[in-house]
């Protein structure tokens, strides 16, 4: 066990968005903006962005990590870049009105289906399965969560069958 | 059949009898008593300040937007060309197929080895110093 990986997630969070220096076992060495740590293998996420507007991935497993040295600190740009690279959807913008009828059809759907749900959150927008799952807005199949993945995987076929439904 | 439930063009709707048990001591999943987490080392899990509720409630917070970060990139990653570094300076390139929860292996394809393609193989997460892709 390294030093890196005994690190706690707070420790981990603050190399998060910044650009840093990472030494790796024999003798490799690789630079870029920390998009995250894995808090399970302590893998280092490094995101480059080139000129052609393409994004270079470069993940360092956490095992083979020797030293991180941080560079420099992120802008807005370039940490609202980092905040929405992967994330599914965020960039489409719903209406109010328009979540709150997606959120209200899939409900419908998933209760005719026999399948318990309940919402939650501060604005009650977020739907929860059986206390195991949680959909967030714009509720597609990619706005599931769950510690298990084969309820994950049914629900998220079951809301794939709900859209495929309504079109 | 259990395939059905998935199916897109499902009109009657499917009586679910019973959803799959959460995670406990036998199964998969982040128990604190089961023996996987046991085995992953208190170190991958623990929390740095045990007993302090906001901290820990802190640290669960941060834990959850790094993992789901992690996990995002490894779905962006499925189906793409990546090239591995390894140990005893190897470098392979192969199409990224899935991981295991633990990121404890990664399940690639079309393995492109010195000796041929290796349509799928297992490579250990252990042996691995970095991979790369472009998007």
């Amino acid at each position: 066990m390294t030093e890196w990986q005994r690190k706690t997630p707070l420790e981990w969070q603050k190399y998060v968005t910044k650009e840093v220096n990472v030494t790796a076992a024999e003798k490799h060495d690789y630079k870029g903006w920390v998009l995250t740590v894995d808090p399970v293998s302590a893998n280092i996420v490094l995101v480059t962005f080139l000129e052609d507007g393409k994004v270079s991935v470069l993940v360092v497993l956490g095992h083979a990590v020797q030293e991180v040295g941080i560079v420099k600190e992120a802008d807005d740009e370039m940490r609202e870049k980092l905040a929405l690279l992967f994330m599914p959807g965020e960039s489409q913008s719903h209406g109010q009105e328009e979540l709150e009828k997606r959120k209200s059809s899939l409900k419908t759907w998933l209760e005719t289906n026999h399948i318990p749900v309940t919402e939650q959150g501060e604005l009650q927008r977020t739907l929860c399965v059986a206390g195991m799952l949680t959909i967030d807005p714009p509720y597609g199949p990619e706005d599931c969560s769950s510690f298990n993945e084969i309820i994950l995987s049914r629900v998220q076929g079951l809301i794939q069958g709900h859209f495929a439904a309504q079109l | 059949m259990r395939l059905g439930v998935q199916e897109p063009t499902m009109n009657v709707p499917v009586s679910v009898i019973r959803l799959p048990h959460g995670p406990d001591g036998t199964s998969r999943g982040f128990d604190p008593t089961s023996p996987r987490f046991q085995a992953l080392g208190p170190a991958t899990l623990s929390s740095s300040v045990p007993g302090n509720a906001v901290q820990l409630e802190q640290e669960q917070q941060g834990r959850v937007v790094m993992r789901e970060r992690y996990l995002r990139s490894l779905s962006a990653m499925a189906g793409h060309p990546v090239r591995f570094t390894m140990y005893e300076k190897v470098n392979v390139t192969a199409l990224f197929e899935a991981s295991d929860i633990d990121i404890l292996n990664f399940h690639v394809s079309e393995l492109q080895t010195p000796l041929g393609v290796q349509r799928d193989a297992l490579l250990r997460c252990s042996d691995i110093i970095s991979y790369t892709f472009e998007l």
